[in-house]
């Protein structure tokens, strides 16, 4: 077992090397573990931001990746193909959920929406349905 | 029994008629098919489902419970979708939107999230 040389002799004379950056255990359970690039956008997500729990979306295209299966946060699914966000539905305690679909295989999940999701995206998918002069149109007629 | 083999085994529209089911939450009887020859996933005057199929694992669920619609969603196509949520199981499931459904509770759905936004939306001005 190699032994620390003591502070009287040798030791001290060596020059101290600044530790060298790594980046590969991050990726694997450090502290940036959660971050992620985006597959709709390519923007670099950091894992964690101020009111935000367990990000699983990009907050400006609202973009995510199928790994879940039945439970949020499982990391289940193997499909991990792009989600898009597909419409917005509002939980009775009033807070707005994300629906998300994946291209590849179309499944669907909801997920809360984060503190710092952007806004005007989110507005946007609001608004998707009442913008269709098909049955907006439709509908308003008949009111 | 799928539209096609339908088509084979009658070979009249009017087949297509007798095929009912009856909703879960309000009780009306609802054709299988609707007008246009499709096969419905909802009834078209609550809208609520029954989840029958497993979204997951593909094929047969044997959950069966009711689903609610929770949500429009718009397909790139322009056309809408009606987004389910099962009470017992929480799965989630899309089907297309019937020219018969309630115009009425489909656009109350739809604008929802506008009436309870998290962030007011004055700040946007006009939209
Ligand atoms: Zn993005
Ligand atoms: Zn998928
Ligand atoms: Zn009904
Ligand atoms: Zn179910």
């Amino acid at each position: 077992m190699p032994r620390r040389t003591s502070a009287r002799d040798g030791g001290r004379s060596r020059p101290r090397r600044p530790q060298r950056h790594k980046d590969v255990p991050y990726r694997y359970g450090g502290h940036r573990e959660r971050d992620f690039r985006c597959v709709g956008c390519r923007l670099d997500v950091p894992g964690q931001a101020p009111g935000t729990a367990h990000r699983n979306h990009c907050p400006h295209c609202l973009a995510s990746l199928h790994v879940d299966d039945r439970v949020p946060g499982d990391r289940a699914a193997s499909c991990r193909g792009r989600m898009e966000a597909f419409g917005l539905s509002v939980r009775p305690d009033g807070e707005w959920m994300l629906i998300h679909r994946c291209l590849a295989c179309e499944e669907l999940s909801a997920n809360r929406i984060a503190g710092d999701d952007n806004v005007l995206a989110l507005v946007r998918l609001a608004l998707a349905p009442l913008r269709d002069p098909g049955v907006a149109g439709r509908v308003l007629l008949t009111l | 029994m799928s539209h096609d083999e339908h088509a084979r085994q009658g070979g009249l529209s009017n087949t297509l008629k007798v095929d009912t089911f009856t909703c879960v939450w309000c009780g009306l009887t609802v054709s299988t098919f609707a007008a246009e020859g499709i096969r419905r996933e909802h009834c078209p005057s609550c809208l609520h489902s029954r989840h029958v199929t497993d979204h997951v694992e593909g094929g047969p669920s044997d959950c069966g419970a009711r689903m609610t619609p929770i949500a429009i969603a718009v397909l790139r196509t322009g056309d809408w979708r009606v987004v389910h949520r099962c009470v017992r199981c929480d799965e989630l499931t899309s089907d297309p939107v019937c020219a018969d459904d309630n115009q009425l509770i489909l656009m109350r759905i739809a604008v929802r999230p506008l009436a309870q936004p998290p962030f007011p939306l004055e700040a946007f001005g006009t939209l």
